[in-house]
């Protein structure tokens, strides 16, 4: 049973036993003036009408699963952030007790873990959440005032739309279009116009040239970024999420391991990797935001929650950035069968996720002009010879049919 | 985009306290540069003409919070030199010993903040994490944190606490173990050197016109270090070698800086290690210091950002007629925009963090 | 060249006097105002720094001491590897101070001779860019001066 159908019997459920009665009630209360509400209970009772309201239910419970994502992301690198810094305090690594031990004192350290730990500390995002909507909304005097407005808005609701694209399996997904990777591509490349918006409108230098950054950058890598996924597309013959995962299934490899699209496309695979990390715009490619030289780039002058939503946009991209990656090259859902494919599609993406967080703390960021050589010149001509080893493969494929089993394609 | 001027500064990650860099960049290609000091001058020269000699070393402390005590002493060697005091020799292998955890100390607070600078915050932490330990250390004979006061007149404040040799020793283990962890991290990464290198580059004959020294200096090859070239205080009888880059990649550029100042901290190592050797015992302050001083003197010593050299004269009162601080980052500051030029808008914080600035000793 | 050569080498230029040796790699010499450009050109070969340039306030006249630093090791001091300095003091009269700039012979010189005029008020002809640099733009008075009284000038600023 897929989502949406499960929505459907949802939605016709509550039509009948709480929504109908609900609005026929309201429109009995007054009967000789004409009430919307009577006509609102007649279109609930129609196959359109329990259709929105399925589509209403499957978005939300996306968008919640979204948020939720959101929220662990967030906690998961703040946790990995503080191992890796090896910050004092109750996030001391246990490598660094053996070396206190050593310390000026000579003695045990003065700190301990926390024996009550209980994962409270997720609320800490909540929190912070609380604390940006209660900050003043700041613009500044000579800024645009419309387009500073509408900058968080742009970027945040792209950002969002994401969230119902992508399927968490080929039963939970809110929408299942067959251009879905397209229309996801589509959606990743709006937000950029937010940035631009916001850089130019908050009137300040450092915003201009982080939003400029930020169009020089996506033209850079949305080519190779959308050649490397088209070595995946050749191979299954289609933009569909499910039909895309599935293909991956049918190849078998080496003792009869699936062959997923990570393994004839490895270089197609490091060459998305490294771009989906420049289109979400995190270390090392976030020249944008470079805070050692335009302080905060595009976001400088923006405060309280409309800043929150630009930081929370980022993870969500990132979310969904990691989601297609694991969609195109590693297989999407598919894994052994006690556990369920939604929980293996979120451990391929959230195992990425952790490695994209190693990589962020742990580089340095890489500068402009260096950042569009290595997309113009490096990974530009990388993804062309990803779509030419999957040309060969699939020509030579019959040669070695007794060997590897390919869907057939062409 | 056309030519603009861009104000950074005076708050500003990239500068590292209180000052404006004011560029004019042309898209993101540096054109021009204009510094603005003197957001921090608090007066320490006129101040110190009201103060007896021995007052001033409060002033001396916070003229760098980053190395407080290699300004207290380039000021009490000036004013010895002035009244002609003999410092103990345990005194002076005490003050070389404070010194180089000083230099130590303040290395890592450079490297710390250098590396938020290229966009690594990490690095900052591992140092910071790291200066934490000899800060430690230098608070257990001094009694405070960063700004020591322990440098006096003819000697220092008092001798070193018992088991100092030992913590000192069991801590250089410790942090000899991590510099060569993090050469890994910074100087073996390819990202690390795709910002540092070729960046910021000045000839050694640019450098001596501008009037930059110290490590700065070093880093484009030439060998001169002020401990070994105009020594003082018990740096002739120790083992230890100029650290320079010979030419090649990685020379007088951001990198051959970062480099230089890595060695250092393993020749300060090794000079911590032998004054511990050779240090006699004995009194660890003279016995006669006067208060009056007549004549003039000037000291320079190796800070560890360059020559720091004080000019004192005296009039026979008890406080000095007239005190003048050089400080290095004074002129290698005066000299940015004409190695800026020509580079990136992202470059700025690379170059101006890799010659280790510090606004409290500039501003004076 | 040896010190010692050096300071018999000096003694022979215009305007130069009173020559001593006051440290072991340290010569001090008297120049006078007008010849001092000429000597500072001579000498930029041996003396690739420029140290500090320091005003003093002897009411009533000024003198500037100007340290000079070898590190080319073209003069020695013999048996040590001892860099050579320079110190050469400058008196000016207390009316109008001004002195020929060397901002252009050293580049390091040039905030030095920049805080000279900030704080002491001495003017360096030929400067390419003499302004305040300590003191804010419009300040009033040159504070280091020895008749500098703050209450005089408050309210001009």
């Amino acid at each position: 049973m897929s989502l949406f159908t499960a929505c459907r019997s949802m939605a016709e459920w509550t039509a009948e036993y709480l929504l109908i009665p609900i609005f026929n009630f309201q429109a009995g209360l007054f009967p000789p003036f004409s009430n919307p509400a009577g006509s609102v209970a007649d279109w609930l009772g129609t196959d359109g009408g329990l259709d929105t309201l399925a589509w209403t239910y499957a978005v939300n419970i996306a968008f919640m699963v979204g948020m939720t994502n959101l929220i662990l992301v967030i906690h998961l690198e703040r946790k990995i952030a503080a191992r890796i810094q090896d910050r004092r305090g109750p996030m001391l690594s246990l490598r660094s007790l053996r070396e206190l031990k050593e310390d000026l004192a000579g003695e045990a350290p003065t700190w301990k873990f926390k024996d009550n730990y209980s994962g409270i500390g997720i609320i800490q995002n909540l929190v912070d959440g609380i604390k940006a909507i209660t900050k003043e909304l700041i613009v500044p005097t000579k800024a645009d005032r419309f387009l500073f407005t509408m900058g968080p808005i742009i970027f945040i609701s792209s950002s969002v739309f994401l969230l119902v694209l992508f399927p968490l399996s080929d039963r939970f997904a809110a929408s299942s279009a067959p251009a879905g990777l397209m229309v996801i591509m589509a959606a990743f490349s709006i937000a950029p116009i937010g940035v631009l918006t916001s850089g130019w409108a908050s009137n300040n230098k450092y915003s201009m040239i982080g939003g400029m950054r930020s169009a020089a950058q996506l033209m850079a890598y949305e080519i190779p970024l959308l050649l490397s996924m088209a070595g995946v597309f050749l191979l299954a013959g289609s933009f569909d999420p499910v039909t895309i995962v599935e293909q991956q299934q049918e190849g078998t490899w080496l003792f009869g391991l699936p062959m997923w699209n990570i393994i004839p496309q490895f270089i197609g695979f490091i060459v998305f990797m490294i771009c989906i990390l420049a289109e979400v715009e995190r270390v090392p490619f976030d020249l944008p935001e470079a805070e050692a030289e335009l302080v905060e780039g595009w976001t400088t002058e923006y405060s309280g929650i409309r800043y929150m939503l630009f930081l929370a946009a980022e993870y969500i991209r990132g979310f969904a950035g990691a989601a297609v990656a694991t969609i195109l090259f590693l297989g999407g859902w598919a894994g052994p069968w006690p556990v369920p494919p939604e929980i293996w599609f979120l451990i391929k993406v959230y195992l990425i996720i952790i490695f994209w967080i190693f990589i962020r703390w742990s580089v340095p960021r890489i500068r402009t002009d260096q950042i569009l050589e290595l997309g113009w010149k490096k990974l530009l001509p990388l993804s062309l010879i990803n779509i030419l080893i999957v040309i060969l493969m699939v020509e030579i494929y019959p040669y070695f049919s007794n060997i590897i089993t390919l869907p057939e394609v062409f | 985009m056309a030519e603009m001027w861009i104000s950074m500064g005076p708050q500003h990650p990239m500068t590292h306290g209180l000052w404006t860099l004011k560029v004019k960049v042309d898209g993101e290609t540096i054109v021009d540069a204009d510094p603005e000091l003197g957001y921090l001058h608090r007066s320490v020269e006129k101040m110190g003409e009201r103060r007896k000699y021995f007052m001033n070393t409060t002033l001396t402390d916070r003229l760098c919070y980053a190395s407080s005590t290699t300004w207290t002493h380039c000021y009490t060697h000036t004013v010895e030199e002035l009244m002609e005091v003999e410092v103990p020799v345990r005194a002076q292998y005490i003050r070389t010993i404070m010194l180089e955890l000083q230099r130590l100390a303040s290395h890592l607070m450079w490297a710390g903040a250098y590396m938020p600078d290229l966009g690594h915050i990490t690095g900052a932490l591992y140092f910071w994490r790291d200066r934490e330990l000899f800060l430690n250390l230098l608070e257990l004979p001094s009694g405070s944190r960063l700004l020591y006061n322990f440098i006096r007149i003819g000697g220092v404040k008092r001798d070193l606490p018992n088991g100092f040799e030992e913590k000192t020793e069991r801590i250089l283990k410790l942090f000899e173990q991590r510099l060569d962890e993090y050469s890994d991290l910074f100087e073996n990464s390819k990202i690390f050197r795709m910002r540092t290198d070729d960046v910021g580059k000045f000839t050694a004959e640019q450098a001596k016109n501008f009037g930059i020294t110290g490590p700065n200096l070093r880093g484009c090859g030439t060998k001169f270090d002020l401990r070994k070239h105009d020594t003082y205080e018990i740096y002739e009888e120790i083992d230890w070698d100029i650290s320079t880059r010979e030419a090649g990649p990685g020379y007088s550029d951001c990198f051959s800086r970062y480099m230089v100042r890595i060695d250092e901290m393993k020749e300060s190592v090794r000079i911590i290690r032998d004054c511990f050797k050779k240090m006699p015992a004995g009194a660890t302050l003279a016995s006669r210091i006067p208060v009056r001083a007549h004549g003039e003197a000037f000291r320079r010593t190796e800070d560890s950002r360059g020559e720091a050299m004080m000019y004192v004269v005296g009039d026979g009162s008890d406080r000095p007629y007239r005190w003048k601080i050089k400080s290095p980052m004074f002129t290698t500051m005066s000299a940015c925009p004409h190695y800026l030029k020509g580079y990136k808008l992202a470059d700025i914080p690379a170059i101006m963090g890799s010659i280790d600035i510090c606004i409290g000793e500039t501003d004076k | 060249m040896n010190i010692d050569e050096f300071m018999q080498q000096l003694s022979s230029s215009k305007g130069v006097s009173n020559i001593s040796k006051i440290r072991k790699n340290t010569v001090k010499l008297d120049l006078t105002k007008e010849e001092s450009l000429d000597f500072f050109v001579s000498i930029k070969s041996e003396f690739e720094h420029c140290s500090l340039i320091s005003a003093i306030d002897n009411q009533p006249d000024f003198e500037l001491v100007y340290h000079f630093s070898c590190m080319n090791q073209s003069i020695v001091v013999d048996d040590s590897n001892c860099a050579v300095m320079l110190e050469a003091h400058i008196y000016l009269k207390r009316e109008a101070p001004s002195v020929d700039s060397i901002a252009n012979i050293w580049f390091g010189a040039d905030w030095h001779e920049r805080e000279a005029f900030d704080l002491m008020g001495i003017y360096f002809i030929g400067h390419p860019d003499l302004r305040r640099v300590l003191l804010p733009e419009g300040f009033a008075g040159h504070p280091l001066r020895k008749d500098y009284v703050y209450e005089i000038h408050e309210e001009e600023w």
